[in-house]
């Protein structure tokens, strides 16, 4: 690759060198270590041995509200976000409304998750509605944004033809564009379902309700056994979720 | 012939794609009624551009065009769209939406009649319901009227876009390359039944043909493109080697392979 020897030694060298630096500055304790290790170990011995029963009532709760979030969010995000993407697609629009468009979708995808839930918790307080209202900001910038590049890659062809036939711009999108990106809005649905179940999880552990919130109180118990159940049904729920997308997708597409 | 004589009249268009050369430079055709003319050319010669022009889905610079004597150059939106219907189009690889059948691609033509809460509940006016299964029957499609179009096979989705064409009531049919992408024997079919419906229903059309022999066999009048200008406008059996080379250049005419001998 780097054809002169000398220029490929220097790199070496200098690569070297900088890892050793770096590693001096990562001041490792190793007490530490041994500390964090005996604690791995406790947490590692509670994942083994799960702990659906003691604490089912509570987990059974998060894991309805968690399904109840994502499934409204999910919907919602959607409604909300096929009249974005239509105004976000450059071959539908004029500039402005391009413009202002893709302006609303940036905004709600500029801030991770975690950060719009900690917001919506100080607005609306503890609970499943904060994650909820969250779950649809973040959903609306994910759909939207795909829809819309769903839509500026359809056939230009067929909505050329009903130009020509006469037909409004609303006509025109509901019989030359939503049949096309149809399979593609199914497919952006299902996948964003998924991801609202994984992330209504994890905002729970800023108060935003669900599963999320039954995993934080069990951490901070440190209830590992219970943690592990948890975290089982996580994986489980994900799972089932992949096998229902899958026998949509066998269905509608 | 006074103005209203002629159902299209194309006067001194000119089009141009940003600020490059002009596409079309000055053409001027008038059709006659009932008048099936073929328009030939290269590639790039600007025929699809004249025919996208004519329907203003692409802006003229200048130059004005006569619909059964009514200016379309410089007509508002909305009597655009009521002037649009009166042009049938017909599409190189027929322009259908494939995920939906048949039926629903056929009333696409009506939309500009349809109001929009209509078309999203699929509630087309039954008269226009009755007259796609008639369209679809002349066309050849009886059974179909379910089928998804992108089953269909290259022939198949050609009637069902002349049928779409058809249901618009238009005055003059725009036809661009019907048999670019089709084989022979399908190519004759489908120009046969444009040619035939046309004379039953005493429509002018104005067709882009790249297949010289088929333009020859159903086109009674030739025009022929070079350049954005027309170089040849005259009947048919005018149409000899000269010409050819003039519409084609020198190089592409060795005889057999664009005249079909």
């Amino acid at each position: 690759m780097i054809e002169s020897a000398t220029h490929r030694r220097l790199i070496i060298g200098g690569l070297a060198l900088y890892g050793l630096l770096a590693l001096v500055t990562l001041d490792i304790d190793l007490a530490r270590i041994a500390e964090g290790l005996s604690r791995a170990s406790a947490f590692f011995a509670g994942w083994l041995r799960p702990d659906f029963v003691t604490r089912w009532t509570d987990i059974r709760a998060g894991l309805l509200e968690s399904l109840a979030m994502t499934a409204v969010a999910t919907a919602v995000a959607l409604l909300l976000s096929i009249p974005l993407g239509l105004a976000a697609a450059r071959n539908l629009v004029p500039g402005p409304v391009y413009t202002a468009a893709r302006g609303v979708l940036a905004v709600s995808r500029a801030f991770h998750e975690i950060l719009v839930a900690i917001l919506f918790v100080a607005m609306f307080g503890f609970g499943p509605f904060a994650g909820v209202v969250t779950l649809v900001v973040g959903s609306v910038g994910f759909l939207g944004k795909l829809l819309a590049e769903a839509v500026e890659e359809v056939d230009p062809a067929p909505l050329e033809a009903l130009t020509a036939a006469g037909a409004s711009w609303g006509s025109r999108v509901v019989f030359g564009v939503l049949p096309q990106i149809m399979p593609r809005m199914l497919g952006l649905a299902l996948y964003r379902l998924d991801i609202n179940f994984r992330e209504s999880a994890v905002i729970g552990l800023v108060g935003a309700g669900g599963i999320g919130a039954t995993l934080t109180t069990a951490f901070s118990r440190y209830e590992f056994e219970s943690v592990s159940a948890i975290l089982i049904l996580i994986i489980g729920m994900v799972f089932g979720a992949e096998v229902v997308s899958g026998r949509l997708r066998q269905r509608f597409l | 012939m006074s103005e209203a004589q002629h159902p299209l009249r194309i006067q001194e268009l000119v089009v141009r794609y940003g600020w490059g050369e002009s596409v079309i430079s000055g053409v001027s055709i008038a059709l006659d009624p009932k008048e099936i003319v073929g328009l030939i050319g290269a590639s790039g010669a600007g025929k699809s551009t004249l025919l996208r022009a004519v329907q203003r889905l692409v802006e003229p610079e200048s130059g004005q065009i006569f619909l059964n004597g009514v200016e379309l150059t410089g007509l508002p939106p909305r009597e655009l769209r009521g002037a649009r219907r009166r042009l049938g189009m017909i599409f190189q690889e027929h322009a259908l939406i494939g995920r939906l059948s048949v039926m629903e691609n056929v009333l696409a033509g009506t939309l500009g009649r349809t109001g929009f809460w209509r078309s999203v509940r699929r509630r087309f006016d039954p008269e226009d319901v009755q007259e796609a299964f008639g369209l679809l029957e002349r066309v050849g499609l009886t059974g179909f009227e379910d089928s998804r179009c992108d089953e269909l096979s290259g022939g198949e989705k050609q009637r069902v876009g002349i049928a779409r064409a058809l249901i618009q009531h238009p005055d003059v049919l725009l036809v661009d390359e019907p048999t670019a992408s089709l084989d022979p024997a399908t190519s004759v079919r489908i120009m046969s039944l444009i040619t035939e419906i046309c004379l039953e229903r005493g429509l002018a059309a104005l067709i882009n043909l790249h297949d010289v022999p088929l333009a020859r066999r159903f086109c009674p009048r030739i025009v022929g493109l070079l350049d954005g200008q027309v170089v040849f406008d005259g009947p048919a059996s005018a149409l000899d080697d000269a010409v050819l080379r003039r519409v084609y250049g020198d190089e592409a005419v060795g005889g057999d392979e664009i005249l079909g001998h």
